[in-house]
């Protein structure tokens, strides 16, 4: 093997590593989004993460959206939290649970206090902690610090055959250096799960990933809809895939070859540990993917489109690759990196795998991707049902 | 440079990697060795990422790529023909399946 790579990261208090240093401004439910945006307007160096729920949620659906608020927070690549809430009790729950992996935390609550209130306060502790994320230094670490996660969106017959298994080629790069890699988009294995489950060697994992997978697209079926048109998309077919079963075969391409040592449901937490190939139940919905990603852990996401999905993330990268020649030509802002030549059979496969890897350690070690620069803060918690 | 590029050896159906026209000779290539594959004279326009029938199919055949199923022909379909949504559906979803 090569020269072991390295990147310059941020270690974090509990030895996690981030590639970004952000402080992050976490609004509970949809009524705080307001005082979380007015921060991040006289704060620089500050993120608000918007988003429309938090409000007569209950059960499992109430404990997925606070995983994701305080895994959000808890995230590698944010230094520091304030946590927004118009009932401080929730807000303190997601706040406690960032708070113990040592970066430091704040709870403003809206009720007793008013936006205008709220906005002054936390803005004022905001600063102090942009100011004191300033000093954190990037660290020279090995690749095995990090969680990464991937996933294909508009995809067509071009990811399949040329971005995906270059992909997949990264793939089993970074978990030979030790990395670890994140996976999901539960109904769109349909064709390709016994694949999927086959490549799992613990029975014990097999049966809940088949347990997990059964559950989603009988859920799914019990709707009684004709899904096509919804999955595959009309952007999939426009770009030439017919049935679930294609798309299943093209998205699996990007897995790589390793065994899949890891299966999380959606409250599941990725235990820290050595290199694994991990399941993660998600929709195949691209913002609801990568937030839940993002919310397990993944600090840099390898993201495969055909016809253009140009989704991003407040908080972790997003690398656009795609090998549709149309599409790298028409939307050349939105993709990184351009593997339509091994589509035109130009290069080999281990070449443009190489040159994803590439890309992905320059992304690592700071580089902004495209959806960074054009301000995809896309932020899309998984519900799973109605409110009260 | 090929026109299209197939998958798996028991695939009836290639993947074009460039806009094809009706009535146009085109020709094939394996992925996985580079073998070359069949020439077809394609019957429709096929865009670059649709698929181009490699065999002539009966309705109800099974359509082949990676090797698997990837749905069932819902008509005859001739070799070079353009095989999409409007002559094959899934064996897995869809209102198809359903009222078989």
């Amino acid at each position: 093997m090569e020269k072991k790579p390295v990147i310059k990261g941020y270690i974090r208090e509990n030895g996690s590593v981030g590639v970004r240093n952000y402080v992050a401004l976490i609004p509970v439910d949809d009524l705080s989004n307001s005082a979380a945006i007015g921060v991040s307007k006289l704060i620089r160096g500050t993120v608000a993460i918007p988003h429309p729920y938090g409000r007569l949620q209950f059960g499992k659906d109430l404990d997925l959206l606070f995983h994701v608020l305080s895994g959000t927070g808890a995230n590698p690549n944010v230094a520091g939290a304030i946590v927004i809430g118009i009932e401080e009790n929730w807000a303190n729950k997601v706040a406690n649970k960032i708070a113990e992996t040592g970066k430091p935390v704040e709870v403003f609550p809206i009720e007793g206090n008013g936006d205008l209130r709220v906005i002054e306060k936390a803005s004022r502790k905001a600063k102090e902690m942009v100011q004191e994320a300033s000093e954190k230094q990037r660290t020279e670490v090995d690749l095995s610090s990090l969680v990464i996660s991937i996933k294909c969106g508009e995809s067509d017959t071009t990811s399949g055959l040329a971005s995906n298994p270059a992909t997949g080629y990264a793939v089993d790069k970074l978990i030979d250096y030790g990395a670890t890699v994140l996976f999901g988009e539960t109904s769109e294995l349909t064709g390709a799960e016994d694949i999927v489950a086959s490549r799992i060697p613990d029975p014990a994992l097999r049966e809940k990933f088949m347990k997990i997978y059964k559950e989603y697209v009988d859920f799914i079926e019990s709707q009684g809809v004709d899904l096509l048109g919804s999955q595959p998309t009309e952007g999939n077919i426009k770009g030439g895939l017919s049935t679930i079963e294609e798309k299943a075969l093209g998205n699996i391409q990007k897995l790589g070859t390793k065994p899949i040592t890891c299966v999380l449901d959606y409250l599941d937490l990725l235990e820290k540990s050595s290199s694994r190939l991990c399941f993660v139940n998600t929709s195949s919905a691209a913002a609801e993917a990568v937030t839940l990603f993002a919310a397990k852990g993944s600090v840099l996401h390898l993201f495969t489109t055909g016809q253009g999905n140009v989704v991003g993330h407040p908080i972790i990268p997003v690398v656009k690759i795609s090998a549709n020649p149309k599409t790298v030509a028409i939307m050349s802002e939105h993709i990184d990196v351009d593997v339509s030549d091994l589509l035109q059979l130009k290069v080999s496969l281990r070449e443009a795998g190489e040159r994803i890897f590439n890309y992905t350690i320059r992304v690592a070690n700071g580089r902004l991707t495209s959806a960074e620069v054009l301000q995809h803060d896309e932020f899309s918690p998984i519900k799973l049902y109605i409110s009260a | 440079m090929p026109h299209f590029l197939i998958h798996n050896k028991n695939d009836n159906v290639g993947v074009a990697i460039t806009d094809i026209k009706a009535g146009e000779e085109v020709e094939g290539a394996y992925i996985e060795d580079m073998a070359k594959g069949p020439k077809i004279k394609a019957i429709n326009d096929i865009p670059l990422g649709h698929k181009i029938a490699l065999n002539n199919l009966k309705q109800g055949d099974t359509v082949i790529k990676y090797g698997r199923p990837i749905g069932s022909a819902i008509k005859e379909i001739k070799i070079g023909e353009h095989v999409h949504v409007h002559n094959i559906r899934s064996n897995r979803w869809g209102k198809w399946r359903k009222s078989q």
